[in-house]
């Protein structure tokens, strides 16, 4: 078993390296670089600056900039060694420094953790929290008008995507046309520094419940049916009679031998916790005015920021894997039959 | 068996459990009146959908519901009323006075919890019991069954037993609470033939040792009953065919059925190519046949037969049949 997991773990280096090198590659052949970039804004530097010079030898850019460019963003070596550069790097913790920020990636992406751990472990702790307990209640209840309604309720949550939904709540209730209850976006009040510890915590709590339950919304559905049908399905085997003729009670069989059992299709869903760190959703991102991951990810590839881009792809791809591990390692937990060998 | 004045340990009267499928009902149990002696052996047989187990799941009031429901009758424990009884004086009787043994000891034990766990349940809700008493107690019990080195087994999953080591430990944890009655449902049907006769030795061992707690032993294989029950009653689609004691009801099988479940006993003795059958299949639940029952697989079918349910007749002392055969005159056949 132990052995097992070394092994996983030693997988994930391969992986890794696989991973890397694929985008990495993909990033030195795409059109558009950050060579090109430079180029684009020296000219139109050049053409906003100077209208006397605009004439046909203004826009050319000598070869020996060119050159000069790419030594700069380190594209004048063959890929496979820029790669090894940066992997040596990557191993020394270094992830390079930001075109777009002119700071070290660390630095970018380090910014943004809170956010998405605040955002993540809200959404996380919400969708298992509600998702749970309504999966078991649906199962007990089931064929009721509760069951019924829920499930359209989870069903419509989630056919709207969620900055859809996070649009039509600020519409409803961000103080536009109708309702101001809820701030328009942002994390904080302007008056943030100024209030109390109760005041700011509450001002967190109060900036997060729409983009948070926008977030969450999607999932509330396939974690909630799925819950429900992995109790249904165990509150039909044959250890539930055996549990009930030993004349436990209806909770007891319910809550200790059926949902036991029942959690075992959950858990496996568990590993994703560890990439809450990175988590973030561009859309409700952009629709919330929250700087987070999502959008982090998404502008530094439009900007050709590969350093900032493969930083994430490190993070998000080793987190993914360590999750995939805890996953197995807890459906060993839970699962005594399990043995992985 | 003691022909003394025995006391009623169990006595089932009228009992209906009916299930509703596909907005029909049927009849899984129709008018069952029955009795079980304190300390007896006592076997039911029957062909799979005779509504055997349908009975035992009714006595614990096991039967799920929806779609199924025990629509009338009597179920005496003692003096109580099972089918009175309240869900939570219901639950202080199960595990406790009647416990239950399961066909399919595979899947009768939850996977995610120790075997010692689950037989420790019971202790520690119907005998106050600490879980230190319980798990000592667990022990005791895993060793009475023939368990090897229980004490460490205890800890074991189930799924580190094999099918018979299952099946002892379904039956330590339904004797834990030594109850009065225990109801055994196809105990030995899902295990190898070897590992059979070692679970009906156990059982029978079990039984001398308990004097005066019963057994319900449910199966359809005569051969079973033969080497273990007192009495037994024989059913078919729902309703008692034939009560009579073992002895009897080899050595004078009155009912066609039975002769027919008889028949069908392999015989090494008899030197015969082909297993004797009972021709036909057991009538599905929904389309029972009026009259009796049995009359479309009959070869001593009359025209009667078809038409008019036969009545539980006395034909001897402690020997009931429902056939045409033996009505009026008493014995013709």
């Amino acid at each position: 078993m132990i052995n097992y997991f070394i092994r996983r773990i030693l997988i994930i280096i391969p992986t890794f390296l696989g991973v890397t090198f694929i985008v990495f590659t993909i990033t030195r052949f795409a059109p558009g670089g950050p060579v090109e970039m430079a180029i684009l804004r020296y000219r139109q530097m050049q053409m906003e600056g100077g209208g006397g010079a605009m004439g046909s030898h203004g826009t050319a850019i000598s070869e020996e900039m060119v050159e000069k460019l790419k030594k700069i963003y380190g594209f004048d070596k063959p890929f496979y060694i820029s790669y090894l550069i940066w992997l040596g790097n990557v191993v020394r913790f270094d992830l390079g420094e930001s075109y777009t920020y002119s700071k070290p990636v660390w630095d970018v992406i380090k910014a943004r953790f809170p956010i998405s751990l605040r955002f993540g472990v809200a959404g996380f702790l919400l969708a298992y929290l509600v998702c749970i307990p309504l999966g078991v209640l649906k199962a007990v209840k089931h064929g009721s008008t509760f069951d019924f309604t829920s499930s359209a309720l989870v069903f419509i949550g989630y056919a709207i995507p969620g900055w859809v939904a996070g649009i039509v709540l600020l519409v409803l209730l961000g103080g536009g046309s109708f309702l101001d209850i809820f701030p328009l976006g942002g994390i904080h009040s302007m008056d943030y520094e100024t209030l109390s510890l109760f005041g700011k915590f509450w001002d967190n709590i109060y900036h997060m419940i729409l983009p948070v339950f926008c977030y969450t919304l999607g999932s509330f559905a396939s974690l909630t049916i799925l819950m429900k049908n992995s109790l249904i399905e165990n509150l039909g085997k044959d250890y539930v009679r055996t549990a009930f003729a030993k004349g436990l009670s209806e909770k007891t069989v319910i809550f200790k031998h059926t949902l036991r059992n029942s959690l075992i299709p959950i858990a496996t869903g568990l590993g994703s916790v560890f990439s809450i760190v990175i988590s973030g959703a561009l859309l409700i991102e952009k629709v919330f005015n929250i700087h987070g991951f999502g959008l982090l990810g998404y502008n530094s590839i439009l900007d050709r920021d590969y350093p900032v881009m493969l930083g994430i792809l490190v993070f998000s791809s080793i987190l993914y894997m360590l999750g995939n591990i805890f996953s197995d390692f807890l459906y060993c937990v839970i699962d005594p039959r399990i043995r992985l060998d | 068996m003691g022909k003394k004045q025995r006391k009623e340990l169990l006595k089932v009267e009228n009992l209906k459990t009916h299930f509703v499928i596909e907005e029909q009902k049927a009849k899984a149990v129709d008018g069952l009146d029955f009795y079980v002696f304190e300390g007896e052996f006592f076997g039911i047989v029957g062909e799979s959908g005779s509504g055997k187990s349908v009975t035992a799941l009714s006595i614990l009031r096991l039967i799920p519901d929806p779609p199924g429901k025990i629509s009338s009758g009597k179920i005496f424990f003692g003096d109580k009323d099972l089918l009175g009884l309240s869900w939570e004086d219901m639950r202080k009787i199960r595990g406790n006075e009647i416990s239950m043994i399961f066909q399919e000891p595979m899947t009768s034990l939850n996977p995610v919890f120790t075997v010692g766990v689950q037989i420790m349940e019971p202790l520690i809700i119907h005998r106050d019991m600490d879980k230190r008493e319980a798990r000592a107690e667990a022990i005791k019990m895993l060793k009475k069954v023939g368990i090897p080195s229980p004490e460490l087994r205890v800890d074991d999953y189930p799924h580190q037993f094999s099918g018979g080591m299952r099946q002892r430990a379904m039956i330590a944890m339904a004797l834990c609470c030594n109850p009065s009655l225990l109801i055994a449902d196809e105990p030995t049907t899902a295990l190898d033939v070897t590992v059979q006769a070692q679970i009906l030795e156990l059982m029978t061992e079990i039984k001398n040792k308990r004097k005066e707690s019963a057994i319900i032993l449910i199966t359809h294989d005569l051969a079973v009953i033969a080497e273990t029950c007192d009495r037994v009653m024989v059913m078919y689609c729902g309703k008692i065919q034939e009560v009579a004691s073992t002895v009897d009801l080899f050595e004078n099988p009155l009912h066609p059925y039975t002769k027919g479940l008889m028949a069908s006993i392999p015989s090494l003795a008899k030197k015969k190519k082909r297993l004797t059958t009972i021709p036909g299949n057991v009538p599905g639940i929904l389309h029972f046949p009026p009259g009796c029952p049995f009359h479309t697989r009959c070869k001593y079918k009359m025209p009667v037969c078809e038409k008019v349910v036969p009545e539980l007749l006395k034909v001897e002392k402690d020997h009931l049949v429902r056939c045409h055969l033996y009505n009026g005159e008493g014995k013709n056949r």
